[in-house]
Formats: structure tokens, C-alpha cells, sequence
């Protein structure tokens, strides 16, 4: 028989999951795993009864990276983008970028707080300083 | 000892199309870094009967290439590691060799990236969850471990420069290179900073080119124009695809490829006369001496200081000029296996590295994601 289908697919879960402005990720019922990115089964023991949790939301830069770009037609300064690596207290690491923190001021180690950005459907996990966010 | 130690041998080489080939597909000059590959061994199209094929630009890239050449292979072997690919094909066609599955075995690429494209082609799929940080892939994976390899090991920007000079060292003495003006730390130093902390001196080169490798059982390795060049271990390892899933950005999966190797081998590190190590960027060379065993975790930097790696230091690294100086076409891999044969036929030229009877090929994949280690020697070390 068909594998039954959960209701909806991770992806969309996490989308819905999010909207209430906080990070939420999956934890696996049965080796209490944390996880990130979303998926349909426990990247840890292959366990398919995983739940959301809201998590606390705060983690530490593990890594970071600043693409520097020439300057804009116009403009003097080169443009700067900078990506970090997060740390989630919970355990799993993602992507993400720290929108409000000029790119010399981000340090390895730095605690940071999550902060959900975008639009519905769309949304994605930001960080700021961790005083900053309270 | 596994039954493909010895169980297989480059018999041939080729390359095309090297720096820039406008006008030509990668198909084109794939085709003729195969028939270089192929006649200086002796052989011929019809005698090939095994395909190891993948690159960027086709969907279905041992079917195109089959098609191209006119072969009709018995086995074919698409396996898309990434740039890691050709170094995993070693082992695979060792193994298919044994099998019996085919009797001459053909690793090739081609890519046109420089005059086709004019730029590095991403994949077509990259991680849900890293794309909306717009990631400049793959240079931010490997800044990220570079960056976090400097905070957690004190590795400075000076050893990364390191790593650019010696491999623009040897380039000097392999006209085939790309880039041959000298080159000194201060240079890669005061060089454009593209991703912080890496330099425009620190990232690989973008060109043209194609490469082939041909390999038989050594029974008919041993009756080939050209001195065979033995397989004697590889092995592979991956963990991840997005850099963000990586457990440890300073410890790659080659620390699982390279111990498979080198114990299908029955070698050491110490063992080795020469290295190739796909060297995207500087930092991938220090993470694969650490990762590989030739220095402790966290040393690589002070390990590649004063010239040790560079053209008369103590460990030869990269004597083709690697993808940083010598070229490199999007995937780099085959181009270890290349080299690595040229060094251990004593044909290479004014960068032959005297006496050389064992040489490691390690490949890299995607970013940081896939790793493949390939030990060859000379008859004398079977
Ligand atoms: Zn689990």
C-alpha cells in the first residue's frame, strides 16, 4: 500500500508554523532530536513521529562570510553582504543573515536572537544581537 | 587487501581545450582530451567499453558523450559528486574492471565556461533554506570554513596566501598554466577582497578545458605504449549537501575518504612523494593536509608556511599549478588524476618531482559536501 501522506509537507509547516512571528522547529518524538531543515522523517534515527516545537529562538554565530561587491552606478561605497552561520541552542544550524548589524561588527560567537522577515508563505529566519532583541 | 589494490592502471591521459577554447562546445574539446588519452596508450575509440562521465552543462552528461563519441559502452557510470566525481571514478572503475563489467575504462570532462558561459554555473537546485540569504555559491561555503578555521586555529590570511604562491610556483613550470606572472603573500594579500576573508588570489580560476583518463586491468596495462600507473586505494565520503548541514566546518569528510584509501592502500600518509588536492580556494588545501593526516587538525596553516608545499619544499602539493594557477574548468577532479599519472611516468617536465613512485589525488564536491581520495603508484609499490 501507498504511504500515507502527512497533511501537509514539511516545507509548508514550517511556512504556517512561523507566522506567529517566532521560530519554531521539528523535534523527534522518539530520540528527541532537534531538526532543521524541515523534513518528513528524523535525520537522526529515521523516526517519522516528529512534532513542532516553538523554540527558544537564541544561538550563536558558528561562522560568517561578507561578499563584497563594487559600488552601485552612482555610489562610492562597495556593497557588502554578509552571512552567518547559526548555532541553534537547540542544536541544529541554518543560514541566515543579521539585516540590522553592520558586517564588521559580526563575530564568531556572538549570541543572536531569531526574528522571522518576509512575507507570508515566504518567511525566512533572521537574527539580530541577542541584547538587542528583548 | 581489497582485490583493486593493483587491480587496475592509468594507461593514458589527455587534455584540450585548457584557458579559453571560444568557438568550441565542451563536448568538442572533451572529445579530443580522449583522443589524446587514447593514442598515446595505444588504444582507440572501439576499444573503449566503459564511461565514467558527469559535469554541469548537460542533464544527462554520459549520454551526451557517449552519443559524441560514438561509443557504445557496456557500462556507464554517471555518479555526480560534484568536482569530487573523476577522483571517486578511480575506485569505481578499478571495480568495474575486476568485475569484468568493461576492459578499458574512460574518466572524462569538458566545460566551456569561460567562453561559453562566461561565468561559474550554479546548480540548478540549491538548499530550500539557504536561498533566501542569497549565497554566492560556492564561495561562501568555503569562507565560512575559512573564516572558521582562522577564529577556532588562528589560522592567519598570510598561510592561506601561502597556498596561492606555491601553486603559482609550479605553474611557472608547467606551460600549460593559465596564470604565470609571478606571484608573491603580498599579492594575494593586496588582491581585490571578494568574500571576506578571501581574496580575489584565494578563489580559483575560471576557464575552458577538458581532460581524459584511460584505465585497464594491469595485465593489459603492462602490453600499453605508456608506463601504467597503478590504482592502488580510494574511497569516498559525504555527510551533507548545504554547508549549513556540515557538522564541523574545519573537518571535512576527507578525513573518512583518505583512511579508506589509504587502508585499501596499505599506505600512510608519509608514504606519499606527491600530492593533488583540489584547491578551489586556498583554504580547501589546508583543511585536506589536516584531514588527510599529513598534519595535526588546526596546523595546516603553520604547516604549509615557508614554502613547504610550494616547488622545492619538502611535500610537493598541486604540481600542475592546481585550479588556483593552472586551470579550472568548473570541475577539477580528473586533472589530479592527470597530473598524478604524469608525476609517476617521470614525464612532467620541468615540475617532475624527482623519483616520484606514489602520488594521492584527493577531489572535492559541490561545497565541502563530497570527498573522494585516490592513491596511485609506480610498479614497484604493488
Ligand atoms: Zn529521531
Amino acid at each position: 500500500m501507498n504511504h500515507p501522506l502527512p497533511e501537509t509537507g514539511p516545507d509548508r509547516q514550517f511556512q504556517s508554523h512561523v507566522a506567529d512571528g517566532h521560530l519554531w522547529i521539528q523535534h523527534c518524538s522518539d530520540c528527541g532530536g532537534a531538526i532543521f531543515h524541515p523534513r518528513v522523517l528524523c535525520p537522526h534515527c529515521g523516526s517519522l513521529a516528529l512534532e513542532w516545537r516553538r523554540a527558544s529562538g537564541r544561538g550563536t554565530v558558528y561562522s560568517r562570510a561578507d561578499l563584497i561587491q563594487k559600488p552601485k552606478p552612482g555610489e562610492t561605497e562597495p556593497r557588502h553582504h554578509a552571512l552567518v552561520l547559526v548555532d541553534l541552542d537547540e542544536g541544529p544550524r541554518m543560514m541566515s543573515r543579521l539585516p540590522d548589524v553592520a558586517p564588521e561588527e559580526i563575530r564568531i560567537g556572538m549570541r543572536v536572537q531569531a526574528r522571522i522577515a518576509g512575507d507570508p508563505g515566504e518567511y525566512a529566519v533572521v537574527f539580530d544581537p541577542e541584547e538587542a532583541a528583548e | 587487501m581489497s582485490g583493486l589494490r593493483g587491480g587496475a592502471a592509468i594507461v593514458g591521459v589527455g587534455t584540450a581545450g585548457l584557458g579559453e577554447a571560444p568557438g568550441f562546445t565542451a563536448m568538442d574539446i572533451q572529445a579530443l582530451a580522449v583522443r589524446q588519452a587514447l593514442d598515446e596508450a595505444g588504444l582507440a575509440l572501439s576499444d573503449v567499453d566503459g564511461l565514467f562521465c558527469a559535469n554541469m552543462s548537460h542533464t544527462f552528461p554520459a549520454i551526451s558523450t557517449l552519443e559524441y563519441l560514438g561509443l557504445r559502452p557496456r557500462w556507464i557510470d554517471g555518479t555526480n559528486t560534484g568536482g569530487s566525481s573523476f577522483v571517486g571514478y578511480a575506485t569505481s572503475a578499478a571495480m568495474a574492471l575486476q568485475a569484468g563489467l568493461c576492459d578499458v575504462a574512460l574518466i572524462c570532462y569538458g566545460a566551456t565556461m569561460r567562453s561559453g558561459a562566461g561565468r561559474m554555473v550554479p546548480a540548478a537546485e540549491q538548499p530550500t533554506y539557504e536561498i533566501p540569504h542569497k549565497p554566492r555559491y560556492p564561495m561562501t561555503a568555503y569562507a565560512m570554513a575559512a573564516a572558521r578555521h582562522m577564529a577556532e586555529f588562528g589560522t592567519t590570511r598570510e598561510q592561506l596566501a601561502e597556498v596561492a604562491v606555491a601553486a603559482r610556483g609550479w605553474a611557472q613550470k608547467n606551460p600549460d598554466a593559465f596564470e604565470r606572472d609571478p606571484l608573491s603573500i603580498e599579492d594575494v594579500l593586496a588582491s581585490r577582497m571578494v568574500m571576506e576573508p578571501l581574496t580575489l588570489r584565494d578563489c580559483c580560476l575560471l576557464t575552458d578545458g577538458a581532460g581524459a583518463v584511460v584505465m585497464t586491468r594491469p595485465d593489459r596495462a603492462r602490453d600499453l605504449a605508456q608506463t601504467p600507473v597503478y590504482f592502488l586505494g580510494g574511497g569516498v565520503a559525504s555527510y551533507n549537501r548545504a554547508v549549513s548541514e556540515m557538522p564541523d566546518l574545519t573537518t571535512t569528510a576527507a578525513k573518512d575518504s583518505g583512511a579508506r584509501a589509504f587502508a585499501m592502500a596499505g599506505l600512510r600518509p608519509s608514504d606519499m612523494d606527491v600530492l593533488q588536492l583540489y584547491d578551489a580556494f586556498t583554504i580547501n588545501v589546508i583543511l585536506f593536509l589536516e584531514d588527510l593526516g599529513f598534519c595535526a587538525k588546526g596546523d595546516g596553516g603553520s604547516f604549509v608556511s615557508g614554502g613547504r608545499i610550494a616547488p622545492g619544499g619538502a611535500l610537493p602539493v598541486n604540481t600542475n599549478g592546481g585550479g588556483l594557477s593552472f586551470t579550472h574548468p568548473g570541475m577539477y577532479g580528473v586533472f589530479t588524476l592527470i597530473e598524478a599519472a604524469r608525476q609517476l611516468r617521470g614525464a612532467a617536465g620541468a615540475r617532475q618531482v624527482p623519483g616520484a613512485a606514489t602520488a594521492l589525488c584527493h577531489g572535492n564536491g559541490i561545497t565541502l559536501s563530497h570527498q573522494a581520495t585516490a592513491i596511485f603508484g609506480r610498479a614497484e609499490t604493488l
